[in-house]
């Protein structure tokens, strides 16, 4: 079913695979605007994580996306209380330079993982909304994050979407140029753009194709996979948008080696992240 | 358990999807691969240029292979396009169609009593299923207030409304299952993490058919998401095919 490969075999037989973990690299937490969630608070979050055999998750609060010091202290809190399952991603709002600011200073002493000094910390980088937030990708009120992400090195999930002039690639090709050592993950593969996304991600060894919601389209994966190849792609859900199974499906049907499927499933993140898959 | 497709097509639309499915043959090679055993089809022709040419190309290529049941579009009957309501059901009755898509965004016309209401009142009577795609429409207060609409007038049509975006539009078609009995809607790209689960708990199993949205969206998402929903088998396999089952074997031509 769904194909005839081994993955497709023990996704259909038992909805996770133990040795094809998953690492969902584009999740959030809470309730939000204009969708109903069944599944955000913490305890279904795991319960959905065990079943698809999620092993990591990375998540920002949709409160952050509102007010940034609000719902980044509570995905602090959740990650302190799951430091085994759960990292965060840090919300950056442009529109308030003085909080970002002061934010960037917080960020080293949140960035330390509870009782876990071998293993990556709590924030593994920030998170960038320029569509919900209305500022374009490459506008300079995002420099001051950009500046800090670069000096060491961070990764930034921002949202990217066709259309010039906000978050397409275009405006990604100019960040990745100007921000060379930040590793910059495109949520949603810059969704619409397939082919010119996946040629920035080609073209720079720092920057990355994030699935949410782009492996709903038929034929996308496909496009990804031929022009940036499937190590620079990654697994992602907006959790609790969408449920893992839907998006572990369409890969499934997408034509491309089950090699292909862990790398994206996997070991892309594990690599990026230094998140451990024991 | 058999997976019965209640929303995927095929042809040559002027803007093709990114993976096309240009002939019945490039559909059953990828029902066969997703392991997905029956299909409502339909050919892009019938909104693309007129269920006059779509309906007729539909049911040619579904004889080709029993996995298929071709599903028609409807017009205003008062253009007499497809013939007047009593024709209309003697041709459907001839080529066993049981199953109807409207497109009112595309054919131009409105989808409410004055312009339907004869077509609407037998579909009614007669258990025949209607179709809508949730993109037909330009957005979804549009489209869920024609349904709406639509099943205030005839509140016991069996409507379906397939192919919501990724964003979850529970908050709209909630409310009107609760109200009518027999609306349901698609479960192609309902991606909502415990969607499924919640929605068999507060509303029944009875309104979410099984689909795939195929050519533009990939089977898999829609399929491994039901097999492992967290429902029991029986409410399972209703949704896969036998909610679509019962409503096709009850209708009266
Ligand atoms: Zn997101």
């Amino acid at each position: 079913m769904i194909n005839d490969t081994r993955l497709a075999e023990e996704f259909v037989a038992h909805g996770r695979v133990d040795d094809c973990p998953v690492i969902d690299t584009h999740a959030h937490f809470g309730p939000y605007q204009a969708i109903y969630f069944p599944r955000w608070r913490p305890e279904r979050v795991l319960d959905t994580m065990d079943r698809c055999n999620v092993r990591w998750l990375i998540m920002s609060a949709h409160a952050a996306l509102v007010d940034t010091a609000r719902g980044n202290r509570e995905v602090a809190e959740i990650v302190a209380a799951h430091p085994d399952r759960i990292r965060g991603y840090w919300v950056i709002n442009p529109n308030y330079p003085e909080r970002l600011q002061r934010e960037l200073d917080e960020f080293d002493a949140h960035a330390q993982t509870p009782g876990q000094a071998s293993s990556p910390p709590a924030f593994v980088g920030f998170k960038f909304h320029p569509n919900q937030h209305g500022v374009p990708l490459n506008d300079e009120r995002y420099h001051p994050a950009l500046e800090y992400a670069d000096a060491r090195g961070l990764p930034i999930l921002s949202h990217t979407w066709a259309g010039r002039g906000m978050s397409s690639h275009a405006e990604v090709r100019e960040v990745a140029e100007r921000f060379p050592n930040v590793r910059l993950l495109m949520g949603h593969a810059g969704y619409g753009d397939w082919e010119e996304s996946a040629k920035v991600a080609r073209d720079h060894e720092h920057v990355y194709l994030e699935l949410t919601a782009a492996y709903s389209v038929r034929g996308a994966l496909e496009i990804m996979v031929e022009h940036a190849g499937s190590e620079k792609i990654l697994f992602g859900t907006d959790h609790p948008w969408f449920d893992p199974h839907y998006g572990i499906g369409c890969i499934l049907s997408a034509y491309m080696t089950d090699e292909d499927r862990r790398n994206i499933l996997h070991r892309n993140a594990e690599r990026l992240f230094g998140l451990p898959l024991d | 358990m058999e997976l019965f497709d209640c929303n995927c097509w095929y042809g040559v639309p002027k803007t093709p999807p990114l993976a096309p499915a240009e002939t019945v043959d490039d559909l059953l090679g990828e029902l066969g691969r997703a392991g997905i055993g029956r299909a409502l089809v339909r050919n892009a022709a019938i909104w693309e240029e007129s269920p006059e040419v779509g309906n007729a190309l539909t049911t040619a290529d579904c004889a080709r292979d029993e996995r298929l049941e071709a599903a028609w579009g409807i017009l205003p009957p008062h253009t007499g396009e497809l013939g007047d309501v009593h024709e209309f059901l003697d041709a459907m009755r001839a080529a066993g169609v049981r199953a109807l898509w409207a497109y009112p965004a595309k054919h131009r016309y409105l989808l409410n009593a004055t312009a339907m209401g004869g077509m609407l009142e037998e579909m009614q009577d007669r258990g025949i299923p209607l179709f809508l795609h949730r993109r037909e429409m330009p957005g979804a207060q549009e489209t869920y207030a024609v349904a709406e609409q639509v099943l205030a007038d005839f509140p016991r049509l069996h409507l379906v409304i397939v192919a919501h975006g990724s964003w979850g539009e529970d908050r709209l078609f909630r409310p009107m299952m609760a109200r009518y009995p027999s609306f349901a809607v698609g479960t192609s790209r309902y991606e909502l993490d415990g969607g499924i689960e919640d929605l068999c708990r507060t509303l029944g199993p009875e309104r979410l058919l099984f689909g795939t949205n195929f050519p533009e969206t990939p089977m898999g998402g829609p399929i491994l998401t039901l097999l492992h929903a967290a429902i029991s088998d029986e409410e399972r396999e209703l949704i896969a095919g036998g909610n679509l089952r019962r409503i096709l074997e009850e209708v009266r031509l």
